[in-house]
């Protein structure tokens, strides 16, 4: 079957169901999320980093906070494309009800991927000017950090729904995060530069796209080299655009079959 | 003469090697009922299905309102309006959001769509609850929305699958009557059940379906004459050998 291009006016319709109910929870559901990596940058920034002069010439807090915002996009995307994806599709039957309508499989994906990165560029923002107060910022090109946000949103959504259009039950998340998710958060270079790692490693984590929004988001905070932002989102894009299909098919053969 | 509300031919539905519906013929006129009677299994839903867009027709053509199902998709549901029979009200959202969202859907916004929404809630005596949210609402309310959503785009054709399936006495007498007002309207209905009374009182016309095939179509009251049974139970028993509702 060939794939059919999004209508992004009805995409925005899904969008716009999410963002109705999420401005009535949004109070609730920003705390934890954005406690995460506050938490984070507690233990490891004013903790661990105390012991830890600098790294690369940079003080060890300085060094994490950006990737941080890269963090929260990741998870805030994550959870929202498992949990919150699944109970929509499977708890509400909200799917079906859409695509009842003139909604079709492909403007469903789009406008759930869409709400999913604007989720998480909440979370980034917030995140950042959180790490703005605590003067962990150093260039006002962090001012142009959110559109890259979204996109590094955008990316994790594309996977997150793309994982969850393929699994019979809602157990699978935990191979989600335990063996994908925590381990981009470990290893994508937000604690400590990448060339740390072994080489075989290395060419692991320059596939996962954390590593790359990791690197665009410290780049912004400390001011860019424009070539290397651009790659890294480069990047981000073409793995975006190349996994679309895959949620598009998966949920065209469970939703509509 | 415009062509008829719904056209199947030949229409054939496998979901992994079983036969849900087994080459079926039925034309459903404008502005009347049709039923569809059967006992669970027999691809009454999975038809209906077929109709609405949540699955893919195997073989054979389905028409509605003149447009092929599988080729203009969109433009089919546009049209259509659907009562499922599993309930899949957005739980959270309140009664007039779910209505407001699903107009959204239709791509309906501002004063047309919260206009229709004022009147439908109206019409399904609604109005009192609006502010609620879904599950505080009592089985007969939450289908009265499902059908108020389903007509929340004017539709010419609403299908609706078990409509009174777990209702009590009263509000099942509550939804006939809705579903008479909305015949008066002009809209054509199509209407899976498995209860004789429920056909017998509200379908113009029925088609009698066991294990994917269709074994009888007819008015109620033809189909009695014909088949020289006493009422539509026992023509069902006649055609199939079996009782509907085992």
């Amino acid at each position: 079957m060939t794939l059919a291009l999004p209508d992004l006016r009805i995409a925005l319709r899904v969008w716009r169901r999410n963002l109705r109910v999420y401005s009535k929870i949004w109070r609730n559901t920003l705390l934890p999320l954005f406690f995460d990596p506050l938490l984070y940058l507690f233990a490891m920034g004013f903790g661990l980093g105390t012991y830890l002069a600098t790294i690369n010439g940079v003080p060890y807090k300085e060094f994490i906070a950006p990737g941080l915002c890269a963090s929260a996009v990741m998870w805030g995307a994550a959870f929202e494309m498992a949990w919150n994806a699944w109970f929509r599709m499977e708890e509400l039957r909200l799917y079906d009800a859409m695509l009842v309508t003139p909604v079709e499989v492909e403007d469903l994906v789009t406008g759930e991927i869409l709400w999913a990165a604007t989720r998480a560029v909440i979370y980034g923002t917030v995140f950042l000017i959180v790490i703005a107060l605590f003067g962990l910022v150093d260039s006002w090109w962090a001012l142009a950090m959110p559109p890259f946000l979204f996109l590094g949103g955008l990316c994790f959504a594309t996977i997150g729904l793309a994982y969850t259009s393929l699994i019979p039950k809602m157990d699978y998340y935990t191979f989600y995060f335990t063996l994908f998710i925590t381990p981009m958060f470990l290893f994508g270079g937000i604690f400590f530069p990448y060339d740390q790692l072994p080489g075989w490693a290395q060419v692991i984590a320059w596939f996962t796209p954390l590593y790359h929004l990791v690197n665009v988001c410290r780049e912004l905070a400390t001011g860019p080299e424009a070539l290397r932002v651009l790659a890294d989102s480069a990047w981000l894009a073409a793995l975006t655009a190349g996994l679309f299909a895959v949620p598009v098919r998966a949920m065209r053969r469970r939703l509509v079959a | 003469m415009s062509a008829p509300a719904v056209r199947a031919r030949g229409l054939r539905k496998r979901y992994d090697g079983i036969v849900a519906v087994d080459g079926i013929d039925f034309d459903v006129r404008t502005a009347e009922c049709f039923g569809f009677l059967g006992p669970n299994g027999a691809g009454k839903t999975t038809t209906m299905k077929m109709i609405y867009g949540l699955a893919a027709v195997d073989e054979g053509t389905l028409e509605v309102l003149g447009l092929d199902v599988a080729r203009r998709r969109r433009e089919v549901k546009s049209h259509l309006g659907v009562v499922p029979q599993d309930e899949n009200l957005d739980k959270e959202l309140t009664v007039r959001e779910n209505l407001l969202v699903h107009a959204g859907f239709h791509g309906m916004r501002g004063d047309d769509a919260a206009g229709r929404v004022d009147e439908l809630l109206e019409f399904s005596l609604l109005g009192a609850r609006a502010g609620a949210r879904t599950p505080e609402l009592s089985g007969g309310m939450r289908r009265r929305l499902l059908i108020a959503r389903a007509l929340v785009n004017r539709p010419d054709v609403v299908v609706l699958d078990e409509p009174t399936t777990g209702l009590d006495p009263q509000a099942r007498h509550t939804l006939w009557q809705t579903l008479d007002a909305l015949r008066a309207g002009g809209v054509t209905l199509l209407l899976t059940t498995h209860y004789m009374e429920e056909a017998a009182r509200l379908c113009d016309r029925l088609v009698i379906m066991d294990e994917g095939r269709i074994l009888a179509q007819g008015a109620p009251g033809e189909l009695v004459e014909r088949y020289e049974q006493p009422h539509l139970e026992a023509v069902f028993l006649h055609l199939t050998g079996h009782r509907l509702d085992t």
